[in-house]
């Protein structure tokens, strides 16, 4: 279909909508209700546009677009109905954007400075309608804010596929709510927040926390589970403020689910900032020397060392761990994993598996993995005197969990003082996820890059760059070349692993400023 | 474009150096001449000279100018004090709404514009569904303050002044210098503004 917009043709497939057709033009027409990812409502004509042989003005995300049309988005007439159409929507609208969350990141605040900014010629009183209306577990609804676009039932609807929100009441008396004792529980009900274009809904999670403009954002994906949803990573001075969904048509669309949102909380939880000796902190020249000096004379018979990957951590980390274990010669190779979690599963994003890299340490330790349950007996019997692991999650049995202290020597790398770490004759700190770069493969075998958004706490290092410490210490090498940036052990490790081949490390991303991004939502 | 181009061309007449030639990959680029000084101007005689030629008018003028309306500059601190100029801001404050609460919703837009990021804010939640959000603390680093009174003019709802006419007070320790949310409501009193403006019949009013 080849049509004109403004004087300038595009060729877009067939059914494609104006809307869509300008956007690829770089005509952004204004919208509330539509949304690239929702059925079309047209129920906010904010993005009328004229057609040319067309009587009436036409309201561009439902007019499909077709061969030879002609359309018109700055002609008197569609401006003018666009600017009436934005003056209507904010008769009702409180002007209390000072305590408004989605200040900095409203499409209607946007919107207003584009199109009209002059001030309001209305001078009877705005409707008053329920405030600060908990919604449900995570959702906070301010019905006067509300601009009627229908959104977030559509996310409701379409997303998570229940119908949990509903309009009662008509014209200006409209007004947003759940049925009378139900609640807006279901496990995507945040996207609601992330679809409103105004501060009608926001997330209890989120709210009055830290304003928009404050923060800046960089690309990563989800740590929750399997799925690898796409995201943002909204942070400022190194801190982390909030998740959100990135769009990414193959994996996540424009969703994420709710429990996906709030895994930035561990990120200041039990956190492991200085290496430990016996639980005692220490520098890393003691603890690294201690470590040297433990497994030194546990690899003298390797077959008493085990190491443990995690399917928890980056490729690059796992990567780096099965290299340091073959160049102990060490066979003895594990991989631990979370309990998986069944009710957590649904055929929309969330999976069962929790670990957001199974598939990843699969690829990499692949047919050297040696079942679970082994170190556990070996630890157990005591044939395993030495174990050097990824992460802080050991899921052993009570009794191995017991003998972990009769080890000669428990190296665990890891971000949170808890479990395993806990238990370590040395504890070697690292970064959390939002905190280095790396990549993880998904339950589709997609590999995706995390990008580092805020600083480790303490003296923590990136996994990998620990490992080559550790390496270092005990007088293994890791690599011909020695690395210096996890863009190198990514390449060595695309180039040994066949899994992924192809893969590309890509560029650092920077993280952008959200004042400078315009509206979300 | 115009706007650079303009600017370009005023750089070539004005009283700028001596433009010898311009870069042909960049017009920005040029060489130009440089005035060296001569070698009577780099003994600086000439200009210690003069300098002491200044000294000595002080010199002049203070001790034989009339007592009564002195030249000199400096007053006689403790006992006599300076008079600062009628818009001196002084030390912040913070406006107190009609029950006494502090008037700040927390919205962050003065420490989004204050240029030396003193202003320390932490939002809570409060029962009052009418206004949802107040300063948990609020905070002053009156070191770093610059007095510009950008704060002043971001608030939008006449929370924070600067209108005191305090002049900071010395301190001994750093974390001194720190205005707290209590110390700024002390030196606050109630705002006159009217509380969520002036409603929707402001044009009745007038």
């Amino acid at each position: 279909m080849t049509l004109t917009i403004d004087g300038r043709q595009i060729t877009v497939p067939k059914g494609t909508n104006v809307l869509e057709a300008a956007r690829a033009l770089g005509i952004d027409i204004s919208a509330f209700c539509y949304h690239p990812g929702l059925s079309i409502a047209a129920c906010c004509r904010q993005c009328l546009v004229s057609v040319e042989k067309n009587p009436k003005l036409q309201p561009s995300c439902q007019q499909t677009a077709g061969e030879g049309m002609v359309v018109h988005t700055t002609d008197p007439q569609s401006t003018h109905a666009r600017k009436q159409m934005l003056e209507f929507t904010l008769v009702n609208h409180p002007i209390d954007c000072p305590i408004c969350d989605k200040a900095g990141e409203c499409t209607l605040q946007k919107l207003y400075f584009e199109h009209d900014n002059a001030d309001s010629r209305v001078d009877v009183p705005k409707i008053e309608k329920p405030k600060v209306v908990d919604l449900g577990p995570h959702v906070v609804l301010d019905a006067e804010r509300c601009i009627l676009c229908t959104r977030c039932i559509r996310v409701c609807d379409e997303v998570a596929g229940v119908h949990e929100l509903e309009m009662s009441q008509r014209g200006s008396h409209q007004e947003l709510g759940t049925a009378p004792g139900a609640r807006l529980e279901n496990p995507y009900s945040l996207n609601t927040v992330d679809v409103c274009p105004v501060g009608a809904l926001t997330s209890k999670d989120f709210r009055f926390t830290m304003r928009a403009w404050e923060l800046e954002a960089t690309p990563s994906v989800c740590n929750g589970c399997a799925t690898g949803c796409n995201t943002e990573i909204h942070h400022k001075n190194d801190r982390v403020w909030r998740l959100v969904p990135r769009h990414n048509p193959d994996v996540n669309k424009y969703w994420m689910c709710d429990e996906g949102r709030f895994t930035y909380h561990g990120l200041r939880d039990d956190r492991l900032a200085v290496p430990t000796i016996e639980g005692l902190p220490a520098t890393w020249d003691r603890a690294l020397a201690r470590a040297a000096e433990q497994l030194k004379a546990a690899l003298k018979s390797p077959a008493q060392v085990a190491v443990v990957l995690s399917a928890q951590h980056s490729n690059e980390e796992n990567f780096a761990l099965a290299k340091l274990a073959a160049a102990w010669k060490v066979t003895n190779v594990f991989v631990s994993a979370s309990a998986p979690a069944p009710g957590r599963a649904d055929a929309i994003l969330r999976d069962a598996d929790v670990d957001p890299n199974a598939r990843g340490v699969q690829a990499i330790a692949g047919a050297a993995v040696k079942p679970f349950a082994e170190l556990e007996a070996g630890i157990n019997t005591g044939a395993i005197r030495a174990v050097v692991a990824l992460g802080d999650a050991l899921a052993l049995g009570d009794a191995a969990q017991g003998r972990l202290h009769e080890l000669d020597a428990l190296i665990v790398l890891a971000w949170r003082e808890v479990g395993a770490a806990r238990a370590a004759t040395v504890a070697l700190p690292i970064a959390a996820w939002a905190e280095r770069g790396g990549t993880i493969t998904n339950r589709a075998g997609v590999v995706q890059r995390q990008h580092a958004a805020v600083l480790p706490p303490g003296q923590a290092v990136a996994g990998w760059e620990a490992l080559v410490r550790l390496a270092q210490a005990t007088g293994a090498s890791l690599s011909k070349t020695a690395w210096s940036h996890p863009r190198e052990v990514h390449k060595d490790m695309v180039a040994a692993v066949p899994a992924f081949a192809g893969s590309q490390w890509g560029r650092e991303a920077r993280p952008i400023q959200l004042r400078f991004a315009n509206s979300r939502g | 474009m115009a706007g650079g181009h303009a600017h370009d061309a005023h750089d070539d007449h004005g009283d700028g150096p001596e433009v010898l030639s311009v870069s042909d990959k960049n017009p920005r680029v040029r060489t130009i001449q440089v005035k060296r000084p001569t070698p009577a101007e780099s003994s600086y005689l000439a200009a210690t000279a003069k300098g002491l030629g200044v000294t000595l008018k002080h010199f002049v003028k203070n001790t034989f100018s009339r007592r009564k309306n002195t030249y000199i500059e400096t007053i006689e601190y403790p006992e006599q004090k300076f008079e600062y100029p009628e818009r001196f801001r002084g030390l912040h404050r913070l406006m107190h709404r009609d029950d006494g609460a502090v008037r700040c919703v927390a919205c962050m837009c003065c420490p989004t514009v204050c240029p030396a990021h003193c202003i320390t804010i932490v939002p809570a939640q409060t029962d009052d569904n009418g206004i949802e959000k107040y300063p948990a603390t609020f905070e002053i680093d009156e070191l770093r303050c610059v007095v510009c009174g950008l704060c002043v003019e971001a608030c939008p709802c006449d929370a924070i002044r600067m209108d005191t006419g305090i002049h900071a007070k010395p301190v001994e320790e750093r974390h001194e210098a720190i205005m707290t949310k209590d110390l700024l409501l002390e030196l606050g009193a109630r705002s006159t503004a009217v509380q969520g403006g002036e409603g929707a019949d402001w044009r009745g009013k007038k």
